[in-house]
């Protein structure tokens, strides 16, 4: 398959928040004082018309993802500028899916018609509980009732398509919690959930002082609950931690996973291009302090960029397509790496023998025990 | 240099004693090294010496001293180790003096290691010098610890001089004391040449290095020579002395102490207590060499990778050249593979050789649970030693087990005798004798070895904060009540897990066993069942629940690097795991028994 059939995508990360939470290892900076919104646009755009010059980019991109940090910190003129600048930049498909992360706050949610009236066709409010004490404990700074409050709002301005983020496996978390916290998020009428259990990443305050969690036993409990209860509702869980509503999955994610092309501007944001297969495709990354990417004006943004070499390609393709319950067909194994399927052996045929992949013809997923053991069947790809 | 200005010398001391610094402080008086060469503790030589701060290895250094008398005297001194596991070391290198130097802490006073050493350099012959050293601490209290010097090693201690190696004090004097009492040596710089072996390295540089004293005659360079054992000829291509940097010289004569390199490639080329001779001119007989040494503790030493099992051969070989207490031959696991059966002096010493093994060899090891040796009668009369647990026969083929039973020496202060005696009590010890010496008591316990090499110094130091030493020394093979206590993991017996306990102590170490296995075997994607049995019959079990999944929650396209880097760290963590069954077991279970019977 020529490169051009592969899809396109384009992430921009917004790095700010008014707090870093204990547990986020994302790149993200307390906001101090007033936002630069104006020359951060301006360096966005520089930055994309970078990228497209040096990829000779010409395909036409199908998402958009604006994530942080919190990209609601800025203003619905700043985001109107980003996008119109992008429009111009890059040709666009009908039916662009523009997601938005936001904060649940007050604040934010007093402007999410008008982030709805720029484009933004897609809300992932970042919720994480409905239990003060647990958002507490997390560090957020909103409290339950706001954020009840906030998908209200978000349907009344007109978004169709709602994630909402929840966290289970929390400290001090007792059994039930999470599927109190599952009711309430279904009763909004979200169009998709994001279910992710907490854990303790490298560089993040929760990992320096960690907080006791509850034992695996009630933290894989709580995880089958909470997914019956999803799936009673329709939500189908399509991806370890995505669950969507039947034609609500994440157009701009769904890409991710099945190893499809982004390109990734602001500070620290990656992206993947395949300029030629199997040996030209390339991931990307931006320089990762705000400051340095500001001040870094008429230079590219560059923090570096790395060819995956050959050896690496069936784990990264693994790493991503073994994540979605439909897993891949060997077809798009072939389509987005250049590689043949001997590339994928001997670990393919062991994991089928262990029973952690299944395959239905040239098609291959997760057993449902491979997907409680990802990592390991991952360990097997790598080179 | 005229044998008359030579005197050749070893210091013994207790760790800490201040061996080490003394020794600094005689090469700074002597002019061996400028001050910025003068690194601290430069004998020594081995990372893991400095770092342990011990010595384990035999090394020398010739010093020129202009004594009270005006005349210059070359003074040989020959390091020796400091701890219970080689005291083999030690008589290998007192054998090559005339003199020892006994360097006493004159706040601890005399400790039983010292004590054991001294015995051993009088009964060579050799002048013993007492010297008090850390005069110049205020708890320093000289008067006592002459008074036990003469009580518990019986030898004069009055004229001992008091000095203090950090400040510097007396020390000078002690190199003049050690003039005028140690004897120079008695050779013959006519006779054929006889050169004693005292220890032999590998240098990747120059091949075989060895440590001689030249007893009678002498070697020059480029001189013919042959190593008596093997009557194999070499050419000394240098020979020459450590001051302590290696000096090359023309010659060496009798009495002097140095080095030969004689392009000896074949590590087995020049075996420590051999003697070397001249081609042209060869002696008749031999030096008496060294009584050979017996191991006491055995472990399995295996590679990680069985790709590795080449270079561990040849690793042993090389660290075997200068460590004759190095046992090791061949053997086979059914859980482990290939490795070696490996013989120490005691568990420092088996720790030693794993470190210098993986850290100047870089061979990623398993070892197994250390064990001594055991003498088994079987229902056919025939005696066998057995040095692996999974090697002792079927219970029911067994008339009589046997093991190994040493004598200990300790010196305790009286404020710890009842934490000693407790001790010595709960290790299944039996008291032959005790003496009050002055502060201190000398106890003398028969023990059994099993239950001294596992921590049975630690403990000692530990119940008496230190203050306690010991020496032992082997006395003979006792039946007693011992078994068999296997290791199954889900149903499977590992054959490199089994330890060979006591009846009475069976089952708390079966259960602690488990417990501790428990904890050291990662949670595997099933349930794994770990039982402790004799014979046939279980006596303890636990179980590694199953993990109830391993799954990163959160990935997008984002940075997929760092995930991949765990994965990849995951894989390599993995690798150094040894897998049993189906089952990854970590290097370090396979001692897990070092960490169960202690409190």
């Amino acid at each position: 398959m020529h490169p051009a059939a592969i899809p396109l995508g384009l992430y921009i990360h917004i790095p700010w928040c008014i707090k870093k939470c204990p547990y986020c290892d994302f790149n993200s900076h307390s906001a101090a004082g007033e936002l630069p919104e104006q020359r951060y646009v301006d360096a966005l755009l520089q930055d994309l018309q970078q990228d497209l010059q040096r990829f000779q980019e010409t395909r036409s991109i199908g998402h958009i993802f604006i994530g942080g940090g919190t990209p609601s910190l800025f203003s619905p003129e700043a985001l109107a500028r980003l996008l119109t600048g992008v429009r111009r930049q890059l040709p666009w498909q009908e039916q662009v899916e523009i997601t938005l992360e936001a904060n649940p706050g007050t604040f934010e949610s007093r402007r999410f018609a008008e982030y709805r009236a720029v484009g933004i066709n897609r809300l992932s409010i970042g919720i994480q509980s409905f239990d003060d004490r647990h958002l507490r404990r997390l560090g957020r700074i909103h409290c339950a009732s706001e954020a009840i409050r906030a998908v209200q709002i978000a349907h009344t301005a007109g978004f169709e398509n709602i994630n909402l983020d929840l966290m289970f496996g929390l400290p001090g978390a007792s059994t039930g919690d999470s599927q109190d916290d599952i009711e309430t998020a279904i009763a909004l009428q979200p169009t998709h959930i994001s279910l992710y259990q907490l854990t303790l990443e490298p560089n993040t305050y929760f990992h320096k002082y960690p907080p006791a969690l509850p034992d695996d036993e009630q933290t894989y409990l709580e995880q089958r609950h909470c997914q019956h209860l999803l799936a009673e509702k329709g939500f189908r869980q399509y991806e370890i931690s995505a669950y969507g509503l039947r034609q609500r999955q994440c157009r701009h994610n769904l890409n991710y996973w099945q190893f499809g092309d982004y390109l990734g501007i602001g500070a620290g944001a990656h992206g993947k291009i395949t300029r030629s297969l199997p040996d030209n495709i390339i991931r990307t990354w931006k320089i990762r302090h705000p400051g340095h990417y500001l001040e870094n004006t008429g230079n590219p943004r560059v923090g570096g960029s790395q060819t995956i070499t050959r050896a690496e390609l069936p784990l990264e393709f693994m790493m991503n397509s073994l994540r979605l319950h439909a897993g891949f067909s060997m077809d798009s194994y072939i389509a987005r790496t250049g590689l043949g399927p001997s590339t994928l052996e001997p670990a393919l045929s062991k994991c089928l023998q262990q029973g952690l992949l299944e395959n239905r013809g040239r098609h291959y997923r997760c057993s449902t025990k491979g997907r409680d053991f990802l990592d390991q069947v991952l360990a097997e790809f790598v080179a | 240099m005229d044998q008359s200005h030579i005197r050749n010398f070893s210091i013994i001391a207790h760790i800490d004693h201040g061996k080490s610094t003394l020794a600094d402080r005689f090469i700074q008086l002597c002019g061996g090294l400028t001050e910025r060469e003068m690194s601290s503790q430069v004998l020594d030589s081995m990372d893991i010496e400095r770092e342990r701060g011990i010595t384990i290895k035999a090394q020398s250094v010739t010093l020129h001293f202009q004594a009270k008398d005006d005349e210059i005297y070359q003074l040989n001194f020959i390091d020796t180790p400091g701890h219970v596991d080689f005291s083999y070391e030690v008589s290998r290198s007192l054998a090559a003096c005339d003199g020892a130097l006994l360097v006493v802490d004159a706040a601890q006073g005399v400790e039983a290691q010292s004590v054991a050493n001294c015995y051993t350099a009088i009964e060579l012959g050799l002048e013993v010098v007492p010297v008090l050293n850390k005069i110049d601490l205020p708890s320093a209290e000289p008067k006592r610890v002459m008074a036990e010097i003469e009580n518990v090693i019986g030898i004069p201690a009055d004229e001992a001089l008091k000095i203090s190696a950090k400040t510097g004090v007396g020390v000078e004097d002690v190199l003049n004391q050690l003039v005028e009492v140690v004897p120079p040596p008695q050779g013959d710089e006519n006779a054929p040449l006889q050169a004693l072996i005292i220890d032999s390295w590998f240098d990747s540089y120059l091949g075989v290095v060895s440590l001689v004293r030249i007893v009678n005659g002498s070697i020059r360079k480029k001189q013919k020579i042959i190593v008596m054992s093997t009557g194999k000829s070499f050419l000394a291509e240098a020979v020459g002395i450590f001051t302590p940097k290696r000096t090359e010289q023309d010659v060496l004569h009798t009495g002097e102490v140095g080095f030969i390199v004689a392009g000896i490639k074949d590590i087995f080329g020049a075996p420590v207590g051999d003697t070397i001779t001249a081609a042209d001119n060869p002696a008749a007989e031999a030096l008496p060499g060294f009584q050979q040494v017996q191991p006491r503790v055995f472990a399995g030493l295996y590679p990680v990778s069985s790709d590795d099992y080449e270079s561990l051969r040849e690793a042993l070989d090389k660290l075997h050249l200068n460590d004759a207490a190095l046992h090791f031959e061949p053997e086979t696991s059914q859980a482990l593979g290939f490795g070696f059966r490996c013989g120490f002096l005691g568990m420092l010493h088996m720790e030693i050789v794993q470190e210098r093994l993986e850290r100047e060899y870089h061979v990623d090891l398993i070892t197994t649970a250390p064990t001594v040796i055991y003498e088994v009668e079987t229902n056919g009369n025939e005696i066998i030693m057995v040095d692996n647990p999974a090697k002792l026969p079927d219970a029911g083929a067994i008339k009589e087990i046997r093991e190994p039973i040493i004598q200990a020496n300790i010196l305790v202060p009286q404020d710890y005798l009842g934490a000693i005696i407790s001790l010595c009590i709960e290790k299944r010890g039996v008291q032959k004798d005790m003496q009050y010496l002055g502060s201190q008591v000398a106890l003398s316990y028969e023990l059994p070895l099993s239950e001294v090499v596992l921590d049975f110094f630690d403990r000692l130091k530990s119940a008496s904060r230190g203050f306690a030493s010991f020496d032992y020394e082997f006395k003979r093979f006792q039946p007693a009540a011992l078994v068999k206590l296997d290791l199954l993991i889900n149903g499977e017996k590992v054959d490199a897990l089994s330890i060979i306990v006591h009846r009475d102590k069976s089952q708390s170490r079966g259960r602690e066993l488990v417990e501790k296995m428990k904890e050291l075997i990662p949670r595997q994607m099933f349930e794994v069942a770990i039982q402790a049995a004799i014979g046939s019959k279980i006596i303890a079990r636990s179980t590694v629940k199953a993990m109830r999944k391993n799954v990163t929650a959160k990935c997008y396209g984002g940075d997929i690097t760092r995930k991949k880097k765990l994965l990849e760290k995951q894989k390599a963590g993995k690798k150094r795991m040894k897998q049993v069954g189906k089952i990854d077991i970590p290097q370090d279970a396979f001692l897990a028994v070092l960490q169960v019977g202690k409190d």
